[in-house]
């Protein structure tokens, strides 16, 4: 079966492998660095514990376990505050109208505010999968285990969550964004700064980042095409968050011009959709497949099972999924439809 | 003889012939009888005084004596930016470092500026073809510094030149193609002609008011900031020579850039020296003409100081002695002076390395004619 649990300091190596496999940078929120790595699991596991500062923001990192084989197929995390204290930035997309009454000239001028709007705002994030399992029940339990994570624990997250999607890249790693505008200021490769942007305070980008707005015109044609334009890659998860309800707004990644998605936390369908039930057996595999979590803090699991509902609200699912999810007859969970 | 004089109505044809044979180079002279009439009105109501100190466009006319024509004309706009906005670009550097990087950029950057407003101009200036040479051009152009010395309080501190920058043959800019076309939807010289009539609300509707980064615009954009047009490289040589220094400041069309100098270190100015007129006898006169012996002489400008009526023509520097400058009756005539009036002078061309200073020459060669 399939288990989603907060990750362990011995998923280091799994992750590792997950984080630097996708090829140039499917997630620009995992490190590839060990030690950086095994810092920001300790870091989730003392969220999941209750046992950060409490001047810290949680943030807490999840993996997909094949029960089977026990091996970490997949990562995903979430950001309680996105800046995690510091400065979120994004590129607001906005537009000026300069018209001349005198000339008869009426012009459309698009500008990239720099914006710290979304500090702070719950961010979906480190979202990492074998690419083998696209298109499975396995990819869907990994992006909405999180979201019935927030709906159990919902005073942990804001009222707004936001994704961030990563943005156009051709075959040979050039990132067209990047070329025509941070390259100027940064200095380095697209590939340096993504880096960087993980494993540095961010006061490098407050140092490098051009402080006054850009316009658009004057970015390269390539650039200009991929503001707000979601890399190929990316499609499955873009397309699986807008069925949950987020939304493409005015914000864009910084390095690579990827949309932001924004979401009211309390309108996302998983959230909406989500209720408590007793869990109770049942022998027969027969039902609808949903997501049912449970479990508290580091006790937090997910998996994806059959299940059938009775008048009184209880949720029958096969004892087998009770061992997944380590409870027993009578506990509560959390289920949705898949 | 070749006379500098307050511009006046009945130099219209004239003007309109120069402006008509300028092509679209100079856009504040466009070919256009109504619009020169105005201009001309405008510089007789500054010369009359009939208009306020900081509104006045002073126009100057080279006149040639015995063609009884204007063949050239200059400018100086008291103040610029009064009753419309005055644009330029800035060029200024903003730096990003990142000690923790070790990475440490430097971008130049545009920054819209309205920095020269108040401050005088010189302008507007343009010389027959017929008359190009000799000297002619420096007369035009310097003897609007010798207004401004005998005139000071009606001019700033500091004045300055906006220098024609590049563009092709065609009339095209690379800075306009790369910037100005993305914002104004029109051809540079259709922009750069409105611009040049005062027409300018349209500047600030529709020109990018943030920080234009350099290494955002094409190479080609790049190269032309703060360079000038082939044609116009003589003029900045000339401005270069009388202390004027490219401020920082460039043109938002097309990138020229706007050269300074503060008006008491102009160097007309510095060099400029008061005499007293005398008189020469015609026999002196017709004896030197006929020795042709002040060809080879550097030329003397020599202004009356006269507001309303201010002239400058050129004498050869050996007329000048230690107190005094002798002039010939038709000169003397030329610029409303007679024996006995103080004349302000100065040098025409900068003093080469190792060449004789204007009356000093007369003090060494002894008494000549007087």
């Amino acid at each position: 079966m399939w288990l989603v649990r907060p990750a362990e300091s011995g998923d280091l190596k799994a992750i590792l492998d997950l984080a630097g496999g996708t090829g140039p940078r499917l997630s620009s929120t995992l490190p590839r660095k060990e030690d950086a790595l095994a810092e920001k699991i300790a870091f989730s596991k003392q969220s999941f514990e209750g046992t950060i500062p409490s001047d810290e923001s949680p943030r807490f990192l999840f993996v997909l376990e094949d029960t089977a084989s026990n091996l970490v197929r997949g990562v995903a995390g979430i950001d309680a505050r996105a800046g995690h204290g510091q400065p979120f930035y994004n590129y607001r997309k906005d537009a000026l109208v300069h018209a001349s009454h005198e000339m008869g000239v009426s012009r459309r001028v698009e500008v990239l505010y720099p914006s710290h709007a979304l500090t702070d705002q719950t961010l979906l994030c480190a979202f990492t999968i074998d690419p083998a399992l696209k298109n499975t029940e396995a990819f869907e339990l990994l992006s909405r285990s999180r979201l019935l994570f927030m709906a159990s624990n919902r005073h942990l997250f804001t009222d707004r969550t936001v994704v961030e999607i990563q943005g156009v890249q051709t075959e040979s790693g050039e990132v067209p964004f990047w070329d025509s505008l941070g390259r100027h200021f940064f200095n380095m490769d697209f590939e340096a700064a993504d880096q960087h942007s993980w494993a540095l305070s961010k006061t490098f980008i407050a140092e490098l980042m051009p402080p006054n707005p850009i316009y658009v015109t004057l970015l390269t044609p390539e650039a200009q095409d991929a503001l707000g334009k979601a890399h190929e890659k990316t499609r499955a998860t873009h397309e699986l968050l807008q069925r949950e309800g987020f939304c493409a707004g005015n914000y864009l990644d910084i390095f690579d011009a990827g949309p932001v998605l924004e979401a009211r936390t309390d309108s996302l369908k998983t959230i909406v959709a989500s209720h408590a039930a007793a869990l109770h057996g049942t022998p027969s595999e027969d039902g609808e497949p949903c997501l049912i979590s449970g479990g508290e803090h580091v006790e937090f699991r997910c998996t994806v099972s059959s299940m059938t509902e009775t008048l009184t609200g209880d949720a029958k699912v096969p004892v087998k999924a009770w061992h997944t999810l380590g409870l027993d007859a009578g506990d509560t969970v959390r289920v949705v439809p898949l | 003889m070749l006379l500098i004089r307050p511009l006046q109505e009945n130099d219209l044809e004239a003007l309109y012939a120069m402006a008509q044979s300028a092509g679209k180079g100079l856009t504040t002279l466009p070919a256009d009888r109504g619009l020169l009439a105005k201009k001309i009105r405008h510089a007789r109501d500054a010369f009359d005084q009939r208009c306020a100190p900081e509104a006045a466009l002073y126009l100057f006319a080279l006149e040639d004596t015995e063609l009884k024509q204007c063949v050239g004309i200059s400018g100086i706009q008291a103040r610029v930016g009064l009753d419309e906005v005055f644009y330029n670009y800035r060029l200024s550097v903003t730096v990003n470092a990142s000690r923790e990087l070790g990475v440490h950029v430097r971008t130049p950057t545009l920054h819209l500026s309205n920095d020269m407003t108040d401050t005088s101009e010189i302008c507007s200036l343009l010389l027959s073809d017929s008359h190009r040479g000799g000297g002619n051009g420096l007369l035009l152009s310097r003897c609007r510094f010798m207004f401004m010395d005998h005139f000071r309080k009606h001019f700033s501190e500091k004045v300055f030149a906006e220098m024609r920058g590049v563009s092709d043959k065609d009339g095209r800019s690379p800075l306009w193609d790369a910037l100005g076309r993305k914002f104004f939807d029109m051809e540079f010289t259709q922009a750069d002609t409105l611009s040049g009539l005062g027409n300018k609300s349209f500047i600030a509707e529709l020109m990018p008011k943030f920080p234009i980064y350099l290494p955002m615009l094409p190479d080609e954009a790049r190269a032309v900031i703060g360079r000038v047009h082939d044609n116009t490289a003589p003029a900045l040589k000339m401005l270069q020579a009388e202390g004027f220094n490219f401020n920082g400041m460039v043109d938002i069309f097309d990138g020229g850039p706007v050269v300074e100098a503060f008006v008491h270190n102009v160097r007309t100015i510095r060099d400029s020296m008061d005499r007293i007129v005398m008189i020469r006898s015609k026999t002196a006169e017709q004896k030197q003409a006929l020795a042709g012996e002040h060809e080879s002489e550097p030329e003397i400008m020599v202004c009356n100081g006269s507001f309303q009526d201010f002239r400058v023509t050129t004498v050869p520097a050996s007329w000048v002695s230690l107190d005094t400058v002798s002039l010939s009756e038709t000169i003397a005539d030329a610029l409303g002076v007679s024996a006995g009036d103080r004349v302000r002078l100065a040098p025409l061309k900068e003093a080469v390395a190792g060449a004789t200073k204007y009356g000093r020459k007369n003090k060494h060669a002894g008494i000549r004619g007087h």
